[in-house]
């Protein structure tokens, strides 16, 4: 059983808050959540199956592979259109040790 | 003219009755016109850009969604969060349409950061459905569905995660493809579930998805997932013989779980369909699927999507790059700028993620999910030793009014309204084709083939096409 506590405490980690009426809605989706989640414990031989990680297995052969070459660089201009501010090609961050 | 199917628009092009130009003017005029109603647009340009090239698309205007990559251009997920976001690169997809000539008229609404099958959650409004207003077109591709359908643009770019091309296609009485896994480079999609996210066509003919595939797929060093290009120009061999191939549906979702008219008049419509693809030469045969792994596909689904997107959206945090509130620290920021800049829809389903994800429930629900996945793939696999293809229905029901349906999950548990997320699971390509109507909406099916057969998928579907009769099909609402 979910409780609006250990949904907080998810929504916490995630770093973002909820209201009252948004966890109630959780809630009551997580319910019908782990109602269909008991379709994926009724099948019986899944025990020694694999975990399927991607569609099929890739073919990382050398045509997956490029050289190690630099590429993809990116100019200090067009860097700096998201940054909310920078000084001489230094680019300010909020502080993060107090 | 720009309703009109690419060939007759690179007739009049080449003949010189119609310029690139004027297309493109055509294109943003109509947009604008239909904004108000349809709301399929976050940015339509003002600029066209010139690119000389001599290929099929040349002149041509399309749309992509707002979740590709176009470097200096606005790009937002449709979500507040990324509401100011300007890419620093060009997706391959949008590098390729580029270079092959092709113009860019505006970037479409989806679900906020593509997880959504509604198109009612993106940060600047709902999308409308084309054949009626009061019904949604689906997510999350809502506005390239939309722009599509309503004849804006010959054809438009989406991402299909679950069915995110192919289920608004069908709502939308439009030709929604995703290729097989790989076969176009995801190198500038902002990823939802990586191990899921397909870049795919939206047209109004197969023959048009054909011409955009054979300009967008092929091997990219920048996307180490992408597939060594097969070499097959799918427009040349659309017209193969398909006599004697072999289809099959799934007896079991087609149960008409909730007695309604409604989805015996698509199962009705499927069926006359299969008549029509046995006219053709093409054996179809009902198989039954494993139920219990059919009743596990979606929690599946929820369960391997959900985890890798609140993995992938964790650099949404303003500090990089987003739309930063600021606060007394770090920690502070990031908690208000992801409250403020995730919608209630998102937060939900990032929490339903971090929760498969916490240490106690990963081996019950995540792995689980993957096994399950596994052992659909494995049954599909079986299968495309005997058949060559599936044929579906796309969904169990017209589309619904916005009152009906909603992106909170319902007990009301229906096969037939998930089977398109076989052909993610499995990287399968997958297509869907208008069909018919029914209660004046349109109706779809959907065929899926074996993976890096996409050749064939489309040549079967161009086949089937042609005995429907909805090619080149707009909305007849506007």
């Amino acid at each position: 059983m979910i409780t609006k506590d250990t949904l907080e405490k998810l929504a916490k980690k995630l770093m973002f808050e909820m209201n009252d009426d948004e966890y109630k809605t959780l809630e009551d989706e997580f319910k019908i959540i782990l109602k269909q989640m008991d379709f994926i414990d009724n099948i019986k031989d899944i025990d020694d199956v694999e975990a399927m990680t991607y569609p099929f297995d890739l073919e990382l052969d050398d045509s997956n592979m490029r050289e190690d070459i630099p590429c993809n660089e990116i100019s200090f201009d067009d860097m700096v259109i998201n940054v909310k501010d920078y000084e001489d090609n230094r680019v300010k961050v909020p502080k993060v040790v107090e | 003219m720009t309703d009109k199917l690419i060939d007759d628009m690179r007739l009049a092009l080449d003949k010189k009755e119609v310029t690139s130009g004027e297309l493109f003017n055509e294109a943003i005029l109509k947009a604008k016109k239909y904004q108000n109603d349809y709301n399929s647009f976050v940015t339509i340009l003002d600029k066209k850009e010139e690119v000389q090239s001599e290929t099929i698309l040349s002149g041509i205007p399309y749309a992509l969604k707002d979740n590709i990559s176009t470097k200096g251009l606005l790009t937002t997920a449709s979500s507040n969060i990324l509401k100011d976001y300007i890419p620093l690169y060009d997706a391959t997809v949008y590098e390729k349409l580029k270079k092959a000539g092709a113009v860019l008229m505006g970037k479409t609404v989806l679900d906020e950061l593509a997880m959504g099958g509604t198109g009612t959650t993106g940060h600047t409004g709902i999308v409308r459905n084309p054949w009626n207003k009061e019904r949604m077109i689906g997510g999350s591709s809502a506005g390239s569905a939309a722009a599509v359908a309503l004849g804006i643009v010959p054809f438009a770019i989406g991402s299909d995660t679950g069915d995110s091309i192919r289920k608004p296609a069908g709502y939308g009485g439009v030709v929604g493809y995703k290729p097989t896994y790989g076969r176009v480079s995801r190198y500038g999609l902002f990823a939802f579930a990586s191990s899921l996210d397909h870049v795919g066509v939206f047209a109004r003919s197969v023959r048009d998805v054909s011409y955009v595939m054979d300009i967008i797929k092929g091997h990219d060093d920048k996307d180490m997932t992408s597939l060594p290009d097969d070499n097959i120009k799918y427009s040349d061999v659309l017209d193969r013989d398909i006599r004697g191939k072999k289809l099959f549906y799934i007896k079991e979702a087609l149960e008409n779980y909730s007695g309604s008219t409604e989805f015996e008049e698509i199962i009705n419509n499927f069926k006359d369909t299969l008549e029509k693809c046995k006219k053709l030469g093409i054996e179809v045969e009902e198989v039954s699927f494993r139920k219990d792994l059919l009743e596990a596909m979606y929690p599946s689904y929820m369960c391997i999507s959900c985890a890798e997107a609140t993995s992938n959206n964790s650099n949404l945090t303003g500090i990089p790059f987003g739309t930063r509130i600021e606060g007394k620290n770090v920690d502070d920021i990031m908690m208000k700028t992801r409250t403020n800049g995730f919608s209630e829809l998102i937060k939900r389903r990032f929490v339903l993620g971090s929760y498969i994800l916490q240490k106690e429930n990963q081996d019950k629900l995540f792995l689980n999910a993957g096994r399950v996945r596994r052992l659909i793939v494995n049954e599909m696999n079986k299968l495309f030793e005997t058949y060559d293809g599936l044929i579906m229905p796309n969904a169990p029901s017209i589309a619904p009014f916005f009152d009906d349906a909603s992106d909170r999950l319902s007990d009301e548990y229906l096969i037939l309204g998930n089977h398109l997320v076989i052909g993610n699971f499995g990287g399968y390509p997958s297509i869907t084709i208008p069909s018919g109507f029914v209660k004046g909406m349109p109706v779809s099916i959907n065929i899926t083939g074996r993976v890096k057969e996409d050749d064939f998928v489309l040549n079967m579907a161009n086949k089937i096409e042609e005995v429907l009769g909805y090619k080149g099909q707009v909305s007849t609402n506007e």
